[in-house]
């Protein structure tokens, strides 16, 4: 078994794309491409792959990682250059590598994510009064998020439950990248992955609440920059520093 | 035109990948102002509107004539609706999202009743005038196909032209027609009264209808002279030669049904006598094994999909089922490509193909007896017994399933109690053939499905004179069969009657209905057929309000002499054999297949030329 690992991108269009369609459009771009892909056993049988980590409709990325397991020998480049020929437009795979069967799961080993984030305020704003604002949110030690705890289908108290989540620990860095009359652009480093995960979203609605800052509504949008593994306290993508079996 | 811009819409509603309009395989033109261009436009949400394969074949037939460019349309979720008001965004083309007002043809697929509603919505969310009386020289003309047309009576005073029948061939005469008068001096009334004349073609806008005093139908009459009375269907002859995509869109969602669809053959040899598309699509005509090799050869490669499904009213009757069946396995199976089987009788059901099939990827087993008795199966001619049945589940239970999905209709003609309770029996007798399966053998945990849907007499049916139960008899029915079905193993489902009375009004109706759809469109009616928007009470204020007794289409026996609202309408099969079929209906009597003997039913003298 070769298991490639590629970095993508998702933009355009494709970011109205749920997950779980971008599953399906890797499912059937691998058939297409005739790629060597080996599939699960059982009554359902599917290519193996697996994603680093889901990305919300309406995100647009520019690292995303896919690990795809093959049946037989192909090169990586043949792999990109194949996959390439039938994605749709707005994915597209940027570097692909034949890992080592030792790599950890992608989905394990990611721990943090970099976005840019741009917002549109009411007012026109200065650099110093954005600065100002992040100064002031970061400044707290605790930022509870009430989360809705999740319920079993039909289960008989209706009543939505929630928990106190301190998303404080899950920021690592917020930055004013750029500003422009109305148009702020932040650029964030934020918790990722399965064992905590923290949206660049739920960052601006606390932002908004505890500082005043006055934004506008449905005109949020966010990017990914990269996704992030950490080895000996520094933070790598998931295609440095792996075992290539080439 | 201008291309609109809906990003932010995008933002804010559910599963935007419904209006996104750039999948695998949809064609992008560059638009010149000859270019002839086409919305085709299915009165659903996405995800049932791309599973139909229709809608798969004229697009891409559409799109091949360099001189028409042919876009999808659908009716947009309620959020996305919402926010297009809000946002002055009027109903566009997914393709281009440009403003379908301005295109030359509106289509729509008249696939079920309910969608009705769904169809002036759309008209109105296009900014198209609603009657066609009301459209002038620049409108779009209004064009519906499939197979409610038949009867499209309810719906004629919004349409500008009807195609009956099979469509490859007609829709490319109209769009001839039209380039040809578009270079003149185009006037609408000349452009239908010329396009009257194509076979196949109806244009309800150029007839009258006179009423008795009892409120039934005196005569339909042509306007002018010249303008056929009776219009005929249209069918393809050669289901080889005619046009089949090979490259169909493959959607970013997950439609109702996500595969391959191979058509394998139109028409059906059974004589089902509730069955309308089993009148409509007569007579049976098959594609060739050698050409469906090569379509499924291409659609794999062109799509991706990881399951070819055989598409027919009964698959198992295609005369080479079995070489087919395994020439894909063959084929595909390595590559993990499964095959389904949608449409399987119970008789000539084969479980070692089935199991075979098995082995690249399982499906589940569906049965559909129709009727719980011998008597009321021979009543609507189902033509299989209970020891197929019995037989077959016990195959499938030996193989190792242990789900299986029996279908029933309530309130088909004659029914009584007993035929209800045979249901009941039909069930339990499945349930104890799963449990005298060795248990080594048999699959863990059974589960048998029994839904019961409402029957809905059709047009074009034997049963087309036949009053639709009342929605008590039918609740009386349902609750017995509620009382009677308590089992661990049984899951008992049924629908909501009051869509299907709904259902029979417009499946029956004439032309004084459309005052019933226009106040429901003013009503904010739309997704009927959705459970979760259907409003029954709105409705019968409606009728109330337009003054129509829904019964008197619904729940009343028709004499065979009464001329009903289709009647200038014709499928190719005689009003004689209907009636023949009505009267072996109600002596119990059965009707051989096609393939067994020829019941008379008048489709191969005008169609095929002698033999089926």
């Amino acid at each position: 078994m070769i298991t490639i690992r590629s970095r993508f991108y998702k933009k355009g269009d494709m970011v109205f794309i749920s997950h779980l369609d971008l599953v399906r459009v890797f499912e059937r771009a691998v058939r297409r491409a005739n790629i060597p892909v080996a599939y699960t056993q059982g009554f359902n049988p599917r290519p193996i792959m697996a994603f680093a980590t889901a990305l919300g409709v309406g995100v647009v990325s520019e690292g995303e990682y896919i690990d795809i397991q093959l049946s037989e020998k192909l090169d990586s480049n043949s792999f990109t250059e194949k996959l390439n020929n039938v994605l749709p437009e707005g994915l597209k795979i940027i570097k692909s590598l034949a890992i080592s069967n030792k790599e950890q799961s992608l989905m394990s080993i990611i721990s943090s994510s970099t976005y840019l984030v741009k917002l549109q305020t009411k007012d026109i704003l200065f650099k110093e009064n954005i600065e100002g604002y992040i100064k002031e949110f970061l400044h707290y030690e605790s930022i509870i998020e009430l989360k809705e705890k999740k319920k079993k289908p039909h289960h008989k108290n209706r009543k939505p439950e929630f928990r106190e989540v301190n998303i404080r620990p899950l920021i690592k860095e917020v930055e004013l990248f750029c500003i422009d009359n109305h148009e702020v652009i932040l650029k964030m480093h934020l918790a990722a992955g399965s064992e905590a995960n923290l949206k660049p979203d739920i960052v601006i609605s606390k932002l908004k609440e505890i500082t005043n800052l006055e934004i506008v509504e449905d005109k949020t949008r966010v990017q990914r920059l990269d996704l992030f593994k950490e080895e000996n306290g520094e933070y790598i993508t998931p295609l440095d520093k792996v075992d290539i079996m080439e | 035109m201008h291309k609109l811009q809906i990003d932010d819409l995008l933002y804010n509603v559910e599963k935007p990948a419904r209006y996104l309009g750039n999948e695998l395989n949809s064609v992008h033109k560059i638009v010149d102002e000859n270019m002839i261009r086409f919305a085709f436009c299915f009165p659903d949400v996405y995800e049932v509107g791309m599973s139909h394969l229709g809608m798969q074949i004229l697009y891409n037939l559409l799109n091949r004539q360099e001189s028409i460019f042919c876009e999808r349309v659908f009716t947009p979720a309620i959020d996305m609706e919402e926010e297009m008001n809000k946002n002055n965004i009027p109903l566009f083309a997914l393709e281009s999202r440009q403003p379908i007002r301005n295109f030359d043809f509106v289509g729509f697929t008249l696939q079920y009743e309910l969608s009705y509603t769904n169809i002036l919505n759309m008209l109105k969310l296009a900014g198209i005038p609603i009657y066609s009386g009301d459209r002038k020289d620049e409108d779009p003309i209004i064009i519906v196909g499939g197979p409610c047309v038949y009867n499209c009576e309810p719906i004629a005073d919004f349409i500008d032209i009807a195609v009956l029948g099979e469509a490859e061939e007609v829709i490319l005469e109209i769009t001839d027609l039209y380039n040809k008068l578009k270079k003149g001096n185009y006037n609408r009334l000349e452009f239908l009264k010329q396009a009257a004349l194509i076979e196949g073609v109806y244009i309800p806008s150029l007839y009258d209808v006179n009423y008795n005093e009892d409120g039934t139908i005196n005569g339909v009459i042509p306007k002018f002279e010249g303008i056929p009375k009776i219009i005929r269907k249209r069918i393809i002859e050669n289901l080889d030669d005619v046009f089949y995509p090979e490259e169909i869109i493959v959607p970013y969602l997950n439609i109702v049904h996500d595969r391959i669809m191979m058509e394998v053959f139109r028409g059906c040899i059974r004589g089902c006598r509730f069955c309308q598309a089993g009148i409509i699509y007569r007579p049976v005509r098959e594609k060739s094994f050698d050409r469906l090799q090569e379509i499924t050869k291409n659609l794999v490669s062109s799509t991706g999909y990881d399951e070819i499904s055989l598409a027919s009213l009964s698959t198992s009757d295609y005369s080479q089922l079995e070489d087919l069946v395994r020439h894909l396995i063959d084929e595909y199976g390595s590559k993990k490509i499964g095959i389904s089987l949608p449409s399987l009788r119970l008789d000539n059901f084969s479980l070692q193909l089935i199991e075979e099939i098995q082995k690249v990827r399982k499906t589940g087993l569906t049965f559909a007896p129709e009727a719980g008795s011998q008597r009321l199966r021979d009543v609507i001619n189902k033509g299989i017994t209970e020891e197929d049945l019995i037989n077959a589940t016990e195959n499938a239970f030996n193989s190792g399933w242990s789900s299986v999905k029996l279908y029933f209709m309530i309130g088909l003609p004659t029914e009584t109690d007993t035929d209800i309770i045979g249901i009941k029996d039909l069930a339990f007798k499945v349930v104890d053939a799963y449990y005298k399966t060795p248990k080594e053998q048999r699959g863990k945990g059974l589960n048998v499905t029994v839904s019961a849907s409402t029957f809905v007499p059709k047009p074009f049916t034997p049963f087309q004179w036949e009053p639709q139960s009342t929605l008590d008899e039918i609740y009386a029915k349902q609750k017995l069969l509620v009382s009677e079905l308590k089992h661990k193993n049984i899951t008992f489902n049924y629908h909501d009657s009051k869509t299907s009375l709904l259902e029979a009004v417009f499946a029956k109706g004439d032309r004084r209905l459309s005052k019933v759809l226009e106040i429901a469109l003013e009503e904010g009616c739309k997704f009927d057929g959705w459970i979760e928007h259907f409003n029954f009470d709105k409705w019968m204020a409606i009728f109330d309000k337009a003054n129509i007794d829904p019964a008197f289409y619904a729940n009343r026996r028709r004499e065979y002499d009464e001329i009903l609202p289709w009647d200038h309408i014709d499928v190719g099969v005689s009003k004689q054999f209907l009636i023949r079929e009505s009267e072996n209906a109600k002596n119990e009597k059965v009707t051989a297949n096609c393939r067994t003997s020829c019941a008379g039913c008048g489709v191969n003298q005008i169609f095929t030329g002698g033999i089926c």
